[in-house]
């Protein structure tokens, strides 16, 4: 069960992974996850799914803590994952609204971007994608790019190195000035988020947002996942993870990320010493 | 005769602090016989213990098979109503049952039935008589009578499964974790409730030839709707499963838990155990427990065990607590060295600047002459407020039902998420039943095993109806 079919690199830190997990494939939406577990002593991770593949379910993970790095170090194609529980979170009731921008800065985000691009496109919308990497260097493999299932479509990378010099968020100002966008689906780094809701507040345009948070079960059981939304709290996991990026209390979910930084490093560095 | 129960053996408080072994050791066989000889015999007909047992456990019959010396008897007089004496014996709030029931505690203490059912339910698993006693139960059938989907594992699910596997159904238990047990797995701390022996109980029921599918979130994974199209019925046990929250400023500040955020953590992900264990848990000083029921006492006791000086406090006092919470666990975590504040209600969260809390606001309250529902004291505010430092606080305040199945259309829930059934347990779907928790709210292990093996009779007589054989 939950066997490794394949693995690949998307940059030095992301990687492509894919598990046989027909489970979740039969209801899986785009804009929903997974929750994994390495092994029995393993933590429960809500990893973004980026493809469906019959049976398989294809994942961006981003090497940082102890579970990723672990994964990717020791899990081999035919290995196989103790748990792969899902697809979870509310699917995102997609509409015809006309020009969309999907946009993301990293592997929660980059992954979902490709579900989203071809369900949209779908429904008749005219889809622009912007993904942003660091440098030329950390862009993915075409074939892992949003670009083949979108209308219009650019990378943006910090230093200039690659397409447009700066952030999605630079570029998503200047799309939005000249051009009647509709929605826009963003994903990836919580801070660069927390911007996007700044840099769109109270403009003509609806945002939705990727809020990935720190979970335990997954299932609306626990409420480690918990959000102040809209002045409520809502769970992450069951009422997500996609919300309205302007109603998210974004100091909220910054701060309540940061719960675990000390201790996820002990584990890291215990792994990494081994 | 002896009026005083026989004390159990139990781990010392100073073994108990670092540790997560279980703290009531039980009796010994001669105990055992020398508690159930207080028992009285009253007929079954009268018996005011067995009628107050949810499962209806025939405890005079079974007592004096202990009293005999004959065990394997005692054990299958056990399981003609309760395949879980190992679970019950440990966590039934026996005051409260068949305890609270008994003719002795007129004249003296109640006879110590959960401890013997306990150890009735121990000496049947450590002697394989469990496994023999349910092939037995499970041999008298002819033949397939249908198939039943069984949502959850925790104890109506497991309840439900095993009973209905008795009456000749075939049963696939979908159940949304990585491992089964629910509430016993994720809620119940080992000291509690051992891992090995609840890993038992749950091979017991596989054992009988029921399917455990984990990982499978009914509503996402596999739906309602599919499962009634596949079974000839459902059954949902999911539990309450989503915890309440305090509506007060700074709530939302680190190092405030959910009782089953912090439970779950511990429970089921060890994080006692981390880094051994990935998942982690971050625990200061002082922890403060806010709320008095069995949650709170859990989570009282595993903060102990975590190495932090736990606080629970309360807005009423220690007499009303006793009337909801399980005697045993307010006694153990007093004599643990838990400290108790009452009449305090929280206000406000303060947090430090980095976001993380560092003390909680009261509201000191006072009792009216009055009662609740419950029996309980009204109490109100007074305007005197306190201030007490806490750098880790967990909110036990109470569950209400998942509200992940109502994104499912079809299903009538009560207004408080509960779900509704009729008489039978059924659901506003026909051959949908459901109970424990999902039902009652939060209730207790015991009631949740009786809904099991109630729906499995009503299941059993619905489908029967369905294909024309009753």
């Amino acid at each position: 069960m939950f066997r490794v079919t394949m693995k690949e690199d998307l940059n030095e830190q992301d990687y492509y992974l894919e598990v046989e997990s027909p489970h979740v494939s039969r209801h899986w939406r785009p804009g929903q996850f997974v929750i994994i577990m390495t092994h029995e002593r393993g933590e429960r991770v809500p990893i973004s799914v980026a493809t469906i593949n019959g049976g398989r379910v294809g994942m961006f993970i981003k090497k940082l803590g102890k579970t990723s790095v672990e994964l990717y170090r020791d899990f081999k194609v035919g290995s196989s994952l103790y748990a792969v529980a899902g697809p979870l979170g509310r699917p995102l009731k997609l509409e015809s609204y006309g020009t969309v921008v999907l946009a993301s800065d990293a592997v929660c985000g980059h992954a979902e971007q490709l579900g989203l691009a071809q369900e949209l496109a779908k429904l008749g919308n005219k889809v622009i994608s912007i993904q942003t990497f660091k440098t030329e260097k950390e862009v993915y493999p075409e074939k892992y790019l949003a670009k083949k299932y979108v209308d219009e479509y650019f990378i943006t990378t910090l230093d200039g190195t690659a397409g447009y010099k700066g952030h999605y968020i630079d570029l998503l100002r200047e799309l939005l000035a000249r051009r009647e966008v509709k929605a826009v689906f963003a994903g990836g780094a919580l801070a660069n988020l927390k911007k996007l809701a700044e840099a769109t507040a109270g403009l003509d345009v609806r945002v939705y947002a990727l809020v990935r948070t720190i979970m335990v079960d997954g299932t609306g059981m626990c409420g480690s996942c918990r959000v102040r939304y809209n002045g409520v709290i809502a769970y992450a996991c069951r009422d997500g993870p996609w919300f309205d990026a302007r109603l998210v209390d974004w100091d909220d979910v910054l701060r309540r990320d940061a719960r675990f930084k000390k201790v996820e490093k002990i584990a890291l560095d215990k792994y990494l010493a081994r | 005769m002896v009026k005083k129960r026989f004390t159990p053996k139990v781990l010392p408080v100073s073994e108990r602090l670092r540790s997560f072994g279980e703290v009531v050791l039980g009796y010994d066989y001669e105990t055992s016989v020398r508690e159930a000889s207080r028992c009285l015999r009253c007929p079954l007909w009268f018996a005011p213990c067995s009628k107050a047992c949810p499962l209806r456990v025939k405890v005079p019959a079974f007592l004096e098979y202990i009293v005999k010396g004959d065990l394997e008897a005692a054990a299958r007089k056990v399981y003609e109503d309760n395949l879980f004496p190992s679970i019950t014996g440990r966590v039934c709030p026996q005051e409260w049952f068949c305890e609270g029931n008994c003719v002795v505690s007129k004249i003296g203490e109640s006879v110590s039935v959960g401890l013997l059912e306990r150890y009735v339910g121990d000496y049947a698993r450590e002697n394989g008589l469990d496994e023999k006693i349910l092939a037995e139960m499970v041999s008298k059938n002819s033949g397939v009578k249908g198939r039943v989907a069984v949502v959850g594992s925790g104890p109506a699910g497991l309840s439900a499964a095993g009973w209905l596997r008795l009456r000749g159904y075939e049963v696939v238990v979908y159940e949304a974790l990585h491992r089964p047990g629910g509430v016993l797995a994720y809620g119940i701390p080992e000291f509690r409730l051992p891992r090995s022996v609840l890993d038992h109980e749950i091979k017991k029921v596989e054992n009988l030839g029921v399917e455990i599918r984990l990982n499978h979130v009914v509503g996402k994974t596999v739906l309602l709707s599919e499962l009634l199209s596949e079974y000839d019925a459902v059954f949902i046990g999911s539990g309450a499963g989503t915890p309440k929250l305090l509506n007060i400023p700074g709530v939302d500040l680190n190092n405030i838990y959910t009782a089953n955020e912090f439970l779950t953590r511990v429970n089921l992900m060890r994080a006692h155990l981390f880094p051994e264990w990935d998942t982690p848990i971050s625990v200061g000083k002082t922890t403060l427990i806010i709320g008095g029921g069995n949650t709170a006492m859990d989570a009282a006791r595993v903060a102990l065990r975590l190495g932090s000086k736990p606080v629970v406090v309360y807005r009423r006092d220690r007499e009303d607590m006793l009337k909801t919470t399980r005697r045993d666990e307010v006694l153990h975590a007093e004599e643990e060295g838990v400290e108790f504040k009452y009449y305090l209600q929280p206000i406000e969260f303060l947090g430090d600047e980095n976001g993380f809390v560092k003390a909680v606001r009261f509201e000191v309250m006072e009792p009216l002459n009055e009662l609740d529902e419950r029996g309980k004291k009204k109490i109100v505010g007074t305007g005197r407020y306190v201030e007490i430092p806490a750098d880790t606080v967990v909110i036990a305040i109470g569950l209400e039902p998942n509200r992940l199945l109502m994104e499912e259309s079809g299903l009538r829930f009560n207004e408080d998420g509960t779900i509704a059934v009729d008489d039978h347990l059924m659901m506003s779907l026909p051959g949908v039943f459901a109970g424990g928790d999902a039902i009652r709210g939060e209730s207790t292990v015991v009631e949740a095993m009786a809904d099991g093996k109630r729906a499995a009779e009503e299941i059993d007589l619905y489908v029967r109806r369905k294909k024309g054989l009753a």
